[in-house]
């Protein structure tokens, strides 16, 4: 946030928000010699260490709210800085590392969006690199393509721009000096310039029509070259296109050139590369070879490719699917396939200059390890049934395990830590745990890998050599080893990949598995018999291997559809707490997170994949009673410091009707210094299960729909059990209750008055003049209606032992109104109107028409029915602002007596503050915080659908010496920014 | 089990497969099977009807445009609405013009050319025998990729392109109807378009799904600032915050008002819906109007749906030499087996792609 907006906010009095934290996706990457890998994550340039296995050294924001394209290292800086001795010309690669003292620096052009930024990268003799900006943002017309540094005496960058135009930019003052357009004014989808002076270079851009063009935008002629020195802004010449490639049938998202052979490589939503013989380019040799042929289409990935990149005898090409393929130039085939990313695809690649190739970048950054449990306790049991083979699988003082086969092809294995994993041929692993009265309770059954029906083996490997390296202290990694079709797959549950696949055959073989040492998982030795013959594979681990570390955890690879706060862990005051999300996305996949908004630091604690469809909502259960006595929620003492870990039911919502329930348990190992989460499967529902229990269904339609879950709300957050508020497609609004005890969601109630889909529900509960609790219900649809629901009886009744399977009391809202031309997205309900007067309640209403709106209920307690009803609800007062956003209104939030927090795919996060002179009047509106001042263009890049959920913390105190509230607020989308907003 | 009972009981699986996965999307989608239903090309069409209901974009329009029109489904609600409400349809006349090639439709001339070249305005008006146009509608909308920021970019250009042709095109007075994202920088096209006309109204129609960021721009009475002269060489660029006092914060930011449109008694486009909508009629499926035309992928999908795709080589080596003879002659048979059903899995979700493809492009 810029200087002048805190001061306008404090001239406000006003509360100010700030951005913590922001994870975003990788989007540029570029190693810096072997020493160093850069990446653009959103706005933010990171810097990674390859000599300290891609610890992060440091990070700043560069582009404010741009997300970060391209980085593109200065390699004349040292000749610029030098006016004598100038390299020769046909020099290609110089470093750009410039010396001074014992001062080593870097400069970089970093470009997104529409802005071009300098940053330089300072080495002093001891610490770590730093970054620091050495120019103003430059904001551009037009999107940039690419950037390139010119050789020349000022530092001069050409900077491609989308409209098929190359603009001669004076990097330090921001000075366009040239601009030369394309008389092909198509629009480019990628660019790539080539060249080292401004009148010799070559632009290739890949257009729109699926073609490649070559064009000169620097041709002078007689002026001679000497024009650029002279620093004089040159306008309005246009250029001719001297080559074109046609062949591929969709837009080209990126370009790559090898000048030691002449090739270019283009990468195109055809899913396909393609090899171009274009010669010399750029420099005297102008646009190349007269008809470069195409040498080479590489057909193998599975979706679109947005990344490739070229080396001597091999070309690099990553995409949508994830997979980062290495080609054979002679062959055309692939010689290996690197997959590491989750669902969501590579976006950015690059190579070290030794052809090393490393990563890959997607769209949630790199992989992800898990956290295991602490050791507690040691168990040694037997098995149930038949034993039919007990192994020692290693003992080391550290760490014993047991395996014991039984019948049908079971696996039981005994860790020290107490839990106990059972796999079987229906696909899943199971992990146990010896309750109490030595009985096996399952905490978990997870579904290994998708296709996977037949788990032989659950392998613990022992913890890599150097612990450390990943800088997380991380424990031991289950691997899931079985067969899939025909194929022999070790499966590792927690990054979701497959780290070795081989073609057995299938099943019903022997075999014997020996998992590799190193840093790195991949491979292995897989030994089988097939056809009488014992065969062997190994995964050859020569230094041309394949080997890749973790840079950065990943997350949900298609966006995040809702985030929900569980509390926070670790040693209390010593801003080494840290917080504890979860998060559902769009990939069916739930995770635990907890991250360190201080440190910035993130850690996937768990990822839970029993969701068949998207995850769209979350709500947390706080209280309840845990079914494993063991820790309980709240503070204890280890080593001297007080230590808080925390116990809460988790549950989810989602497509085709899906309810899950989890019990989850997060701690903080003080060895380890990070936390960890145990989940425990509590419960899950779906609306069709007598569907789902026939037999022949693959052979009839269904005729009813497949609901999806829009929103959950807890109604009633009891210890025995919680009542749940859902919000579906199908234009119904349900109540469910979910018993920990029993281990089972219910349907208690259900009512079809909206007829269309019900986007949002929340609670409210007030209380009448005799102290009873009255309990509202709030459910706003697409048709921008908003019912208000009395359950006011559903709790005593859900209570009674005498239950009905369901509940009759409510058939009719005892309150409707319109506030939204269209959908109602989210709804925030509290007591109260202004002054906290009783026997209010202020609904407070995003809407997809960018409307935020304010609704006062009074409701009036009568001693005697009045018809028909104790009491009356009626709207006293509303007041609306129409255009609060600039796009819909996707998450509202209220954080305090008088002020609200509002986010929209427009980018931006609101607080609003609730103005009422008089609480009777009837205009207590919502103003915006200051004239311009508290809303804010949060840093972020991460647009829409997916930004629909904030969560916020219940009220979480200030950190150390501050006396502040503080809260935050967390919204999610193809992102997820953490803002603090002191009060 | 033999390779031919393997084979065929992939087949059965794949049909079977296909049938539950295009009813689930007529369950999902009410829109989309009632597109199919009333002969519509792509659901869009219930978008232009239902602009039409609010801002009677139709009347007295006698020369009406369509940008990036294939496959055609807004030509075909022009077509209908026009053609039919006029006593002498013979004085409409409806240009559609895109790159792609689509199936004719009554009284619609298709120009196959690029909306950035000014050859095709001045086709356009060729075809209007001089005469400006009443109405120019664009539903375009690009392929996405996933990256918000480039996807919005992209889509804001393809708007300014169709508002570039329309400079050329529009009668003064005229309507202007184009598909936008609600996104980071919409406020910028919003202060670009006011620039154009007087009227500039963000309208969502309620078979524009509440989840999606799509919305429609309807853009009344053109009347461009005085002695602009079209130009379509220079392309319109956006307008950057600075330049135009359209703040990044604050309430300078021009936002245009907000109308949602249609009934609403009208389906509403988030809810699921029963198959069996009328107790009366039984539900049937009806195969889409018109699949995607020559989708970039197409090549892509031919070779994996036929196992052509490069893949890495196996990684397999025989136990020593004295196993390897034995190993390759009696492993013939199980090998191919084990391809077809490798294969299977392949064909479906390839198909499944397709489908969600064409998806994309019904919507």
């Amino acid at each position: 946030m810029s200087v002048s907006e805190c001061e306008m906010a404090d001239r406000k009095s006003a509360a100010v928000m700030e951005s913590l934290m922001l994870v975003a996706p990788v989007t540029a990457l570029e190693f810096l010699e072997e020493e160093y890998l850069l990446a653009g994550e959103g706005p933010i340039l990171s810097v990674y260490s390859l000599q300290t296995l891609l610890i992060n050294c440091t990070s700043l924001s560069v582009l404010q709210n741009q997300r970060i394209h391209g980085i593109h290292l200065d390699p004349w800086q040292q000749e610029r800085g030098a006016t004598a001795a100038a390299p020769k010309e046909e020099e290609l690669f110089v470093s750009p590392w410039q010396q001074s003292g014992r001062v080593r620096s870097v400069v970089l052009a970093v470009f997104g969006g529409k802005a071009v930024r300098v940053v330089g990268l300072k080495e002093t003799g001891c610490g770590g690199p730093s970054l620091e900006a050495l120019g103003p943002v430059i904001e551009l017309q037009d999107w940039v393509c690419d950037v390139r540094w010119l050789r020349a005496r000022a530092p001069l960058l050409a900077v491609a721009l989308a409209h098929n135009a190359v603009l001669l930019l004076e990097a330090g003052k921001g000075w366009s000096l040239a601009l030369c357009s394309c008389q092909e004014g198509c629009l480019l989808y990628s660019a790539l310039l080539l060249g080292q002076r401004w009148d010799d270079m070559v632009i290739v851009g890949g257009t729109v029509f699926n073609q490649l063009v070559i064009w000169r935008p620097g041709e002078v002629g007689e002026d001679g070259r000497d024009r650029i020195e002279g620093l004089q802004m040159e306008v309005g010449r246009t250029a001719q296109v001297e080559k074109r490639l046609s062949g591929h049938s969709g837009v080209i998202f990126s370009l790559a050139y090898l000048p030691k052979h002449g090739w270019l490589a283009s990468a195109s939503d055809d899913r396909s590369v393609r090899l171009w013989g274009v010669g010399a380019l750029g420099g005297v040799a102008g646009c190349g070879v007269p008809a470069p042929p195409c040498l080479r289409v590489l057909y193998g990935h599975q979706a679109r490719v947005f990344s490739v990149r070229l080396s001597p005898g091999r070309v690099f090409s990553a995409g949508e699917d994830g997979a980062c393929l290495q080609w054979g130039w002679d062959s055309g085939r692939v010689e290996r396939s690197l997959k590491g990313h989750i669902a969501g695809g590579v976006r950015a690649l690059a190579l070290s200059g030794g052809g090393r190739a490393v990563e890959v970048a997607c769209d949630w950054g790199g992989r992800r390890r898990d956290q295991a449990l602490e050791g507690m306790q040691v168990h040694l049991r037997a098995g149930r049934g038949k034993v039919h083979s007990v192994l020692w699988a290693g003992q080391d003082g550290v760490r014993a395990y047991l395996l014991a086969s039984g019948t049908a092809g079971q696996v039981f294995r005994w860790l020290l830590e107490g839990a106990l994993y059972s796999c079987g041929r229906d696909g899943c692993v199971r992990e146990l745990r010896v309750g109490a009265g030595d009985r096996l309770e399952v905490l978990r059954v997870e579904r290994a890998c998708r296709g996977m029906e037949w788990v032989e083996r659950v392998l613990i490997l022992d913890p890599e050599e150097g612990g450390e390296e990943q800088g997380t202290g991380e424990g031991c990694q289950m691997v899931v080893l079985g067969f899939q079709s025909v194929f022999f797959v070790v499966w590792d549950p927690v990054r979701r990949e497959r780290l070795l696949s081989v073609p057995c055959g299938g099943g019903h073989r022997s075999w014997s598995y020996c998992p590799p040492s190193g840093p790195h998982r991949a491979g292995g030795a897989l030994v089988f018999v097939k056809q009488g013959a014992v065969l062997a594979t190994q995964v050859p681990q020569d230094p041309q291997g394949a080997v890749s570390w973790g840079l950065k955890v990943g997350l949900h690879g298609r966006g995040m559809g809702c985030v929900c706060r569980l509390g926070w862990v670790g040693p209390a005051g010593q801003g080494e707490r840290w917080e504890i999300l979860a998060a559902g996305g769009e990939d069916t996949s739930l995770s635990v997170l907890a991250l360190q908004p201080l440190s910035g630091a993130l850690r996937v604690l768990s990822v839970i994949t029993d969701h068949i469809s998207s995850v769209r909502a979350l709500a947390v259960g706080l209280r309840g009673k845990m079914r494993i006595d063991g820790q309980k929620h709240g503070c204890s003492q280890t080593d001297g410091h007080t230590v808080t870990s925390l116990s809460s039911l988790l549950i989810s919502a989602g497509g085709r009707a899906q309810l899950q329930c989890y019990r989850l348990l997060v701690g903080w190992g003080s060895q380890l210094s990070s936390p960890f989460c145990q989940v425990i499967q509590v419960a899950s529902h779906r609306l069709d299960e007598q569907w789902e229990r026939r037999r022949n269904r693959h052979k009839i339609v269904k005729m009813d729909p497949e609901t999806r879950y829009m929103s959950l709300a807890v109604l009633h957050d009891g210890p025995e059990w919680i009542l749940l508020a859902v919000g579906c497609s199908d234009g119904a609004v349900r109540v469910f209750s979910v018993s920990e005890v029993d281990g089972s969601f219910q349907l208690l109630w259900e009512s079809f008055y909206h007829q269309r889909c019900v986007l949002s529900v929340a609670p409210c509960c007030l209380k009448d003049p005799q102290s009873n609790r009255k309990l509202f219900m709030f459910s706003g649809a697409t048709d921008g209606r908003v019912a208000v629901w009395d359950m006011s009886t559903i709790t005593a009744w859900r209570a009674s032992p005498t239950a009905a399977p369901t509940w009759n009391g409510t058939c009719s809202p005892c309150l409707t109104f319109t506030v939204h031309q269209s959908g109602v997205n989210s709804l925030a309900v509290w007591e109260g109107h202004g002054d906290g007067q009783t026997g209010w309640m202020t609904v407070a209403s995003g809407g997809d028409d960018g409307q935020l709106s304010v609704v006062n209920i009074r409701v009036q307690f009568h001693q005697q029915l009045v018809e028909g009803s104790t009491m009356c609800v009626e709207l006293q007062s509303q007041s609306t602002v129409l255009l609060a956003h600039a796009a819909p209104l996707t998450a509202l939030r209220h954080l305090g007596p008088s002020l609200l927090v509002s986010a929209s795919p427009d980018q931006r996060v609101c607080l609003w503050s609730l103005c009422s002179s008089a609480p009777h009047h009837h205009s207590p509106g919502p103003h915006q915080q200051g004239p311009a001042s508290a809303s804010m263009a949060p840093p972020h890049i991460s647009r829409t659908p997916p930004l629909t959920s904030m969560a916020l913390p219940y009220t979480s105190r200030a950190c150390s010496s501050h006396t502040w509230p503080t809260q935050r607020a967390w919204r999610c989308g193809l992102g997820l920014g953490v803002k603090a907003e002191p009060g | 089990m033999s390779i031919d009972k393997v084979i065929s009981d992939i087949r059965i699986c794949r049909s079977l497969w296909e049938n539950m996965g295009r009813s689930s999307k007529d369950k999902r989608d009410i829109y989309y099977r009632l597109a199919k239903e009333e002969g519509w090309r792509a659901r869009s069409a219930f978008k232009l009807l239902q602009l039409d209901e609010e801002f009677n974009l139709f009347k007295g329009v006698r020369r009406a445009v369509d940008l990036c029109a294939a496959p055609g489904s807004w030509s075909q609600v022009l077509s209908r609405k026009l053609r039919g409400t006029e006593e002498n349809s013979e004085d409409v006349k409806i240009v559609a013009v895109d790159l792609q090639a689509m199936a004719p439709l009554p009284g619609v001339t298709q120009i196959q050319g690029d909306i950035t070249k000014i050859t095709t305005a001045q086709e356009i008006i060729k075809h209007f025998e001089g005469q400006p146009a009443d109405l120019v509608v664009c539903d375009g909308a690009p392929d996405v990729t996933g990256l918000h920021d480039v996807d919005e970019y992209i889509q804001a250009q393809l708007l300014l392109a169709a508002l570039n042709i329309t400079t050329h095109v529009l009668k003064p007075g005229g309507t202007f109807v184009a598909k936008i994202f609600r996104g980071k920088d919409v406020t910028l096209l919003y202060s670009q378009l006011k620039v154009f006309f007087s009227g500039v109204t963000c309208a969502k129609p309620r078979s524009s799904r509440n989840s999606s960021i799509e919305a429609f721009v309807v853009c009344e009475n053109y009347s461009p600032p005085e002695g602009y002269i079209p130009n379509m060489s220079n392309p319109l660029l956006d307008h950057s915050y600075d330049v135009d006092f359209n703040q990044l914060e604050g309430p300078n930011r021009i936002i245009v008002p907000f109308l949602a449109c249609g009934d609403l008694s009208a389906f509403d486009s988030d809810r699921t819906y029963p198959l069996q909508l009328d107790p009366s009629k039984e539900y049937r499926y009806t195969p889409p109007i018109q699949p995607p035309i020559r989708p970039p992928y197409q090549q892509a999908c031919h070779l994996r749906k036929n196992n052509l795709l490069s893949k890495e080589d196996s990684p397999t080596v025989s136990f020593g030499g004295a196993f390897s003879a034995l190993h390759l002659s009696a492993n013939q048979e199980s090998d191919t087996a084990a391809a077809a059903a490798a294969a299977a899995p392949q064909l479906d979700s390839c198909e499944m792609n397709e489908e969600e493809a064409a998806e994309q492009e019904v919507q």
